[in-house]
């Protein structure tokens, strides 16, 4: 067992001593000269103007999850319509009764109006 | 591949999805009478399926053996689709009230029965911890329905967040497991296992405990219990305590008889453990309780403990005591919460105090009330009663004769807590007449509970031999 791991636990402390190394001696030999701007966190763009936290109206989120479920129905799509070939008339009426389900539950959202904005 | 085997599950799924397709086609106001109709009518064909699958009596499985169907899962089974059923019919008013939603409230319920039945079907590991999700998913949404209301909302969020924590180490017993015998299947994992308790294999089987004791509020894993059931609407509140509980000691008989019979002796020992610590706590804490749903939570807790008595003792007859035990507290369980949805929403109140001289304002629910707690005490000629004789007689016969004295023991203190509410609704008198009448539906499921409660007492001989029969096809 140790054997067997013994030069992944070898790589994973060089990983870190190659990380970690460089980091402490440049801040022992390096001049330390601190000023306003030095120490200002580094970004890139624009300064953001007014707070950075906003609110997102709870509307998206009822989006969000109608997007996310056929999302995944597109993803269990894919490898089906890629093996479709050997799968056959099953696979079809299985994919059928799938999208089938996912409707059902599509159409009870938007009659009940959740997807319109108000 | 034999998909015909899933017939009583796709009926209810069938079901939930016409109830859900009607509602969003009549402008959002589908009546309760035909929600409640459609429903029925997915119930009774889901029945129709499983009855002669039980004459027949072949035990049939498929998917790779994924799926099993035999007595035992069709007793299972016809046990949650009567809950269902009593459940449904005890939430009128409650149906009645919520315009426009009611249809999502019965779909999810079907819905979860579905995954209730697939789950006590399931006989190898993915299959199993799938339908568990599916049911777990479904019931958070349930116990947050009233979601303007704070207490549901954070019913719902305290399941799904300790469900979500408990599924995870099921989830690393069962790659443990996995990992041990490499197989998923639960008579391949038994088949593997021939050297005995390893440490690797203990750990499995403690992780495996604690998931499914959390399934079944086994304490110390019951922690969501109480707060669950005092936030969720109580219909829900009913039948999370019966359809889910029934399921979660489906799936824990089936994972240790099938699965683990190799280390028999180590899981009796925790069990046996947990069912000390499960029914003592449940009882001790439920004396302080001034809420009744609090109490009846406390009260579940502790007759799951009974029931793993019946879990410890490993032997047939300890398994039909079980099964018998599951359907004497189906019918007990349900008589009380359909009696409290009632006069609660009568009285506006929770408080056992509030029960003040009910037997007058009505006599019916007073006395359906006060036979389903006697019945949960233990008194006979109720059902609770033979079936604790049977779960008790059971642990005897193997040697586990103090965690019989001391379940002997918890009846005793128990029988306080309920008879302080039976108490309070018959001795102090009334403070005020309530107004209103129940609906038939109510009643109506109110009956066949107690009605059960009297039957599963009286011909206690004619069900355990029943439930006897089911157990046996387990380990066949």
């Amino acid at each position: 067992m140790v054997g067997s791991f013994g030069p992944i636990v070898i790589a994973i402390a060089i990983a870190t001593a190659f990380g970690l190394l460089p980091l402490f001696l440049s801040g022992l030999i390096i001049p330390k000269m601190p000023d306003r701007v030095k120490n200002a966190p580094y970004e890139c763009g624009v300064e953001t103007i007014g707070p950075t936290s906003i609110q997102f109206h709870t509307r998206y989120y009822l989006y969000a999850l109608l997007f996310v479920i056929f999302d995944v129905e597109a993803v269990f799509l894919f490898p089906w319509a890629v093996a479709y070939r050997h799968l056959g008339l099953f696979a079809l009426t299985e994919v059928v009764i799938f999208i089938g389900l996912l409707l059902v539950g599509y159409v009870y959202a938007w009659r009940k109006g959740a997807l319109q904005w108000v | 591949m034999n998909v015909a085997i899933l017939s009583p599950e796709i009926s209810l799924g069938a079901a939930a999805a016409v109830i859900l397709l009607a509602e969003a086609f009549s402008a959002g106001n589908l009546s309760r009478v035909a929600i409640l109709a459609l429903a029925t009518l997915g119930i009774a064909v889901s029945a129709a399926f499983l009855i002669p699958a039980q004459l027949a009596g072949v035990p049939t499985s498929s998917f790779s053996g994924a799926f099993i169907q035999n007595g035992f899962t069709i007793y299972f089974k016809l046990l949650m689709l009567m809950a269902t059923f009593l459940v449904l019919l005890g939430s009128g008013r409650f149906l009645a009230q919520a315009e426009g939603r009611r249809a999502e409230l019965v779909a999810l319920v079907l819905l979860t029965t579905a995954a209730l039945m697939l789950l006590v079907s399931s006989t190898e590991l993915i299959t199993l911890y799938i339908s568990l999700e599916m049911a777990s998913l479904s019931t958070a949404f349930l116990a947050a329905w009233m979601k303007h209301q704070e207490r549901s909302a954070e019913a719902g969020l305290k399941f799904f967040l300790l469900n979500a924590l408990s599924s995870a180490v099921l989830l690393y017993g069962i790659a443990l497991l996995y990992g041990i015998t490499g197989q998923t299947q639960l008579n391949g994992i038994a088949r593997e296992l021939v050297g005995g308790a390893t440490p690797a294999l203990l750990l499995a089987l403690a992780l495996l405990l604690a998931g499914f004791g959390f399934k079944v509020s086994a304490v110390p894993f019951h922690m969501w219990t109480p707060d669950v059931y005092e936030g969720a609407p109580t219909p829900i509140t009913a039948y999370l305590s019966v359809a889910s509980k029934a399921a979660g000691f489906a799936v824990i008989v089936r994972v240790l008889q099938t699965a683990l019979p190799g280390v028999q002796t180590e899981w009796v020992g925790l069990i046996a453990i947990l069912a000390a610590v499960t029914m003592t706590v449940g009882n001790i804490v439920a004396m302080v309780q001034t809420n009744i749903k609090r109490m009846l939570a406390y009260s579940t807790i502790a007759q799951a403990g009974y029931i793993l008595v019946g879990v410890a003792a490993g032997t047939g007859q300890g398994l039909g005591a079980v099964l018998f035990y599951l359907a004497a507290y189906t019918a007990t369980n349900l008589g009380a919460f359909i009696a409290i949805v009632e006069i609660a929403d009568r009285t506006g109140s929770e408080r056992t105090s509030d029960f003040a001289g009910l037997h007058a304002r009505a006599p019916w629910l007073a006395f359906a009330l006060a036979i389903s707690l006697l019945s949960l005490a233990g008194l006979p000629p109720l059902a609770g009663f033979f079936a604790k004789i049977y779960v008790f007689w059971a642990a005897i016969q193997t040697g586990l004769g103090w965690l019989v004295l001391l379940g002997v023991l918890n009846s005793a203190i128990s029988l306080f807590y309920y008879a302080q509410v039976i108490h309070h609704m018959y001795m102090v008198p009334a403070p005020s007449p309530a107004p209103g009448r129940s609906l038939p539906t109510l009643v109506a499921g109110l009956t066949v509970a107690i009605a059960g409660v009297f039957a599963l007492g009286i011909f206690s001989g004619f069900f355990m031999g029943l439930a006897e029969t089911a157990a046996r096809t387990l380990t066949q």
